[in-house]
């Protein structure tokens, strides 16, 4: 019987309890979506959003303070629900992740008397069963004022990133265009200047030869695999542009006046947007290859002509293209033989998330995914700031110092990323001057989107005043 | 074989090993110094005490399996000269490395067939995942063994020896075993906790059977991380070393008569790994001023199967025979999901299968052609085909999944020639027939010369191919920054070596002493390096051009008096590796030492055991290019600090030796990262680095208990 025990006692220390772990909690947060809100853009009755931390366990409800300086309730605006001594009060039910008030913009169309108005909403208030707590985007501004800032999540397509995307920080507007739908970009402004595709790893050598006709592919078979991107040889750095967005610095010389100093061009197409899904956490940047052109580039007056043909022809197309002083670059697709838009005019932009052909110092070029370029051919200026000096929260208009503003356009670039981890550096952010003067903080905030794919980023950016 | 012989050394051991002796049994007489008459089998025609062996077999007995209440083979490996375990944090895996070369040219083998494992059949193997319930014995042989073993087994091999009989008409012992890591344990989630229970009974004389259950949680080594349900992406979630948990079922069934012996062995295996992503996304919300934390996990699970028969005898009443059939597979799956960490929520959820092997195996001995008693040849055959699998996310592939059959073929022969007394040799070769390499030959010539007083010499040469890895074959990435090809052209690199035994046995007053002097060479050719082969665009690609050698003298004793034991020996290896596929490199020596000495007590008045290992480990070198300031590339001699192992433990059988308790402590000198600048600066690593060796003192008690009857 002893032995009988003796086992049951030792299988009994057998199998341990469940795992237990305890998460740090946070408080049920409600904010608004948006810090501000131009008021041109309301021209009808608009929802103002107002987002949860997480999707609420129970209901409640949110209670807001309007203020609105000159502007009459009931004449110049309104509210759905109405205010009730100034306060709006908005129910939410259990499930909810986010809720809503309709403004109703009474005075539309504005007038040129209603610029100054202001129309402010806070939330002082939350009534709900768990742990709540006011912060984050506890107020929103309907203005005609520029932008306070806002969170954006550039729509990059995704681990292939196939679109370059441009922001207008001041006026929260995003627009976008296909990475391969563009070859060259002629330059609009003094000089003459072409710049070729660096977001699909293009590349250009300059040949010996002022007939474009009498180029075919023997001539330049032996330089092929030299005039391309990432071949880790420093040479390679003459078959790009100038990565810091100087337009002195294109792979293409300075297009001549006098016809017979414009050389023929090998250019390199680069590569068609990645098909491919690659592993979560990875891009696939680069599909097919588009093989070879070869271009030769005029001027004549304030016009740009453009002869371009397939390597290995004996005759060639020839185009003219205008320069357009009110954007940076004129667009041209040597695959569609047409101009075509890419960026907005140039004062309307102030960053590009876009795919990008870099130099590694002793390593040549180097195709990086996820950059982020500042506009500074249209004159936009931005550095980096340590978490180490100030934080970003605490930065202030005091904190500006104008001479660490640059005119590289690097100057966010890929350094804002950690590749092998997925994540974005919390211990830097940015300081971005528009061409209006306005200041901004900008800081990263997601590479990869919340299952772990590339190609989702999100910023957060603040008008410093 | 010869089954008398060998159940009088099981008994031996299951008598003194495991002190499972519950009635004193006269007819055996009480051994004090038993690793003297050891018995080992491996490379052997027929059982061979260690002395008669033309192989310098090392053996780690039960006894000391026991002393170090080693669980799996992770736990005992890293007290033997010359063989460092080189645990990986990141995947929970334990290779081995020996003479300096990795776990894939080293091969594992249950009773002398090999075992598989998820990345090959017998190499590759991870240490973690062989369970010890069931081991009489370890046999280790260092150097080429491709004659005896086949392709894989350049640096050597392991064979491990199960039990397969019992004295007892039936035998049931449970187990508990409760260990720290390092300086954590719970009865929640932290520690290790180890029940196993094995049933064995004797049906009649001839049929045996035995099973064996086994749980072993490892709960993982928390550090200064801080588990899974970390918040922030500041490098701190997770675990120093990944938690897993295994479960081991294992039967043997075993039949005797007279001149014929068949056993068949079944074992399941089945092990879980959890990864807990390091990488948080945070997903800050400044809206709300709030985060919802995502992380990317994983949990491998890798289940075993093992089936071995094996039939041995002799026939005509002559010629021995020793064949084994068996079918093994093991395979990983991954769940990959992410996770919601603060509402604990798995989304995406992802099962796949990541990497796998399935083996049909057969190996024939055939031996004792000739009466004459002085001679002997043995012939042979081993088969095999196996079945890899491997999916896209498991190696840098293209993204199609791997999936491959390897089909060996080899025949064997060897000749045991007895000159005289004094001296036997014995050469052998094997021709190696594939469905994917060349075929290809291994040879080996063993001699053994024995002087005066004792004295005795050996030297034995062997050759053993290594085949290239899937990683060596298939590797694809390539885009636009890189150019990173396998070479499905590749050829096995080629292993040889060479080793000289001086060993002398002597009895001094009641000191029983034996001293060893051995010194080696080895060589392996045709390396396989991912080298440069094109500067301008940058391609690389795998490709045999490397040659390594290594030479060292090993110096081993051991000493025998009444009731205390004692082994000390020490080793000098140099490594040389020519470099082809560097622009500039060095060819140059570098030397390393290991020193190991253990001792253990016996007093018999307590019924205890006391017992001390300890191994130092000699800083290690390697050469590792740097740029300097000038963008030159420089040679440098990079080095992992020096760290000793130390385990003691105490061993005292209560109730009529019913019940046993070892009380123990592992790495007494607190061994966790180590110091290593061999890893050479590049853009993606720093020049120095901290290897995880250890988690730390830590101890265990395991408490086992007899029911014998």
């Amino acid at each position: 019987m002893k032995k009988i025990y003796i086992l049951l006692f030792i299988t009994t220390l057998i199998f341990g309890c469940e795992e237990n772990d305890d998460v740090p909690a946070q408080p049920f947060v409600a904010a608004f979506e948006k810090l501000s809100v131009n008021l041109s853009t309301i021209t009808e009755d608009s929802e103002i959003a107002i987002v949860f931390s997480e999707e609420a366990f129970g209901s409640g409800e949110i209670i807001v303070q309007v203020s609105s300086g000159e502007a009459v309730y009931g004449e110049d605006y309104a509210t759905i629900p109405a205010t009730e001594s100034n306060q709006i009060i908005i129910p939410f039910s259990e499930g909810d992740d986010q809720t809503s008030f309709t403004f109703q913009p009474l005075m539309y169309p504005y007038t040129i008397d209603d610029n100054n108005t202001s129309i402010t909403f806070e939330i002082i208030g939350i009534n709900y069963s768990g742990y709540s707590n006011i912060q984050g985007y506890t107020s929103t501004i309907l203005s005609f004022e520029t932008s306070l800032g806002a969170v954006i999540s550039p729509e990059v397509g995704g681990p292939n990133e196939g679109d370059q995307v441009f922001i207008d920080l001041s006026t929260e507007e995003v627009t976008s265009a296909q990475r391969d739908s563009w070859d060259l970009g002629f330059y609009g402004g003094d000089e003459f200047r072409v710049k070729i595709n660096g977001s699909i790893y293009m590349a250009a050598a300059e040949l010996e030869s002022t007939d474009i006709d009498a180029v075919s592919l023997a001539d330049v078979e032996e330089i092929q695999s030299s005039v391309a991107v990432g071949t880790f040889d420093p040479n390679n750095e003459a078959y790009i542009d100038d990565p810091s967005g100087a337009i002195s610095g294109t792979a293409i010389n300075e297009i001549s006046a006098t016809d017979a100093d414009n050389k023929v061009y090998l250019i390199n197409m680069g590569y068609y947007i990645g098909t491919e899904t690659p592993a979560a956490g990875s891009v696939a940047i680069a599909g097919e290859h588009r093989g070879w052109k070869k271009v030769r580039i005029l001027q004549t007056s304030d016009s740009y002509i453009l002869q371009y043909a397939d390597i290995d022809a004996t005759t060639h197309s020839e185009v003219t293209i205008a320069k357009n002083d009110a954007y940076n670059f004129s667009f041209f697709s040597l695959e569609d033989e047409t101009v075509v838009t890419v960026e907005p005019e140039k004062t309307n932009w102030d960053i590009s998330f876009t795919v990008f052909t870099n130099i590694i110092d002793g390593a040549g070029s180097y195709g990086y995914s996820d950059f982020v370029i500042t506009n500074v051919v249209g004159g936009v200026t931005a550095y980096e700031m340590s978490t180490d000096d100030v934080s970003y929260a605490d930065f202030s208009f005091e904190n500006i110092d104008e001479i660490n503003l640059s005119d590289d356009q690097r100057i966010i670039g890929a350094d804002w990323r950690d590749v092998f981890s997925g994540g974005v550096y919390n211990d830097r952010f940015y300081v971005l001057k528009d061409v209006e003067g306005n200041y901004y903080k900008i800081k990263m905030l997601a590479l990869l989107s919340e299952s772990g794919e590339r190609g989702y980023p999100e910023f957060e950016y603040q008008l410093i005043n | 074989m010869n089954s008398c012989k060998r159940n009088k050394f099981i008994l031996l051991f299951l008598l003194f090993g495991i002190q499972l002796n519950a009635q004193q049994n006269d007819s055996i007489p009480k051994e004090k110094h038993e690793d003297l008459e050891e018995v080992v089998v491996t490379g052997q025609y027929n059982a061979q005490s260690v002395d008669k062996s033309v192989f310098e077999v090392r053996v780690i007995n039960r006894r000391e399996i026991d002393q170090l209440a080693g669980n799996n083979l992770a736990d005992i490996l890293n007290q033997t000269l010359n063989i460092n375990i080189i645990p990986n944090a990141s995947t929970g895996k334990s290779g081995v490395q020996l003479f300096g070369l990795d776990a894939q040219y080293f091969k594992i083998l249950v009773d002398n067939i090999p075992l598989i494992n998820d990345e090959g059949l017998g190499n590759n193997t991870d240490l973690t995942q062989i369970n010890l319930d069931d081991i009489e014995r370890i046999e280790i042989v260092e150097g080429s063994m491709g004659v005896q073993y086949g392709a894989n087994a350049v640096s050597g091999i392991i064979n491990i020896i199960t039990k397969k009989s019992s004295v007892h008409k039936w035998q049931v012992s449970p187990y508990v075993q409760e260990e720290t890591i390092g300086d954590e344990y719970n009865w929640v989630d932290k520690g290790r906790h180890i029940q196993s229970i094995k049933l064995g009974h004797n049906f009649n004389e001839s049929l045996y059977g035995n099973a064996i259950f086994t749980r072993n949680n490892f709960n993982g080594f928390w550090g200064d991380k801080e588990g899974k349900s970390y918040l922030y992406n500041d490098g701190l979630r997770g675990y120093e070393w990944l938690p897993k948990e295994q479960y081991t079922v294992k039967s043997l069934w075993s039949y005797k008569k007279k001149n014929f012996n068949l056993f068949y062995k079944f074992e399941f295996f089945d092990e879980q790994t959890e990864r807990y992503a390091e990488e948080v996304r945070e997903n800050y919300m400044p809206e709300t001023e709030t985060t919802q934390p995502v992380a990317s996990d994983e949990v491998f699970s890798s289940a075993r199967f093992f089936h071995h028969l094996n039939a041995n005898g002799q026939v005509f009443k002559q010629v021995h025979y020793d064949v084994s059939l068996s079918y093994q597979e093991q395979k990983r799956n991954v769940e990959a999901y992410n996770y919601r960490i603060r509402t604990e929520e798995k989304f995406d959820v992802e099962d796949y299968e990541y990497e796998s092997r399935k083996a049909y195996y057969s190996r024939g001995n055939f031996s004792n052609f000739l009466p004459k008693k002085q001679s002997d040849i043995q012939i042979g055959y081993e088969v095999n085909s196996i079945k890899g699998f491997a999916s896209s996310v498991s190696g840098m592939y293209s993204s199609e999944n791997i999936e491959r059959t390897l089909g060996s073929y080899d025949v064997f022969a060897s000749s045991e020639i007895v000159l005289s007394d004094k001296v036997s040799l014995r050469p052998g070769a094997r021709a190696l027939f594939s469905s994917n390499f060349n075929t290809q030959a291994a040879v080996s010539l063993s001699a053994r010369y024995a002087l005066k007083n004792g004295w005795e010499l050996r030297g034995i040469l062997g050759t053993s191919p290594r085949l290239p890895s899937y990683e060596e074959l298939y590797t694809y990435f390539v885009d636009v920054n890189h150019d990173v090809r396998g070479n499905s052209n590749l050829n096995p690199e080629q292993g040889t070596s060479a080793f000289i035994h001086l060993k002398k046995k002597s009895k001094i007053n009641d000191w029983y002493l034996s001293n060893k002097l051995s010194g080696w060479f080895m060589n392996v050719k045709d390396r396989i390096e991912l080298v440069i082969i094109n500067q301008s665009p940058l391609q690389y690609e795998y490709t045999n051009i490397d040659t390594y050698n290594a030479w060292g003298l090993t110096f081993t004793n051991t000493a025998n008096i009444n009731n205390v034991r004692i082994n000390g020996g020490a080793t000098f290896l140099g490594v040389s590796k020519v470099l082809e596929s560097e622009e500039s490199d060095t060819d140059d020596y570098l030397y390393g030492i290991q020193l190991n000495v253990n001792a253990s007590y016996q007093i018999p008045k307590w019924n205890t055991v006391v017992s001390a290992y300890l191994k130092y480990n000699g800083p290690q070198y390697q050469y590792v290019q740097e740029q300097d300031e000038n963008g030159e590339i420089a040679i440098l001699k990079g080095k992992q600090s020096d760290y000793s192992w130390l385990s003691a433990t105490v061993r005292k059988s209560f109730l009529d030796n019913k019940l046993q308790a070892t009380l123990g402590a592992r790495n007494i000198f607190d061994v966790t990262t180590l110091r290593n600048t061999t890893e050479g600066g590049t853009v993606h690593s720093a020049g120095s680095t901290n290897n995880l060796l250890g988690y730390g003192r830590s101890y265990f008690l395991k408490l086992l208990y007899n029911f014998n009857f």
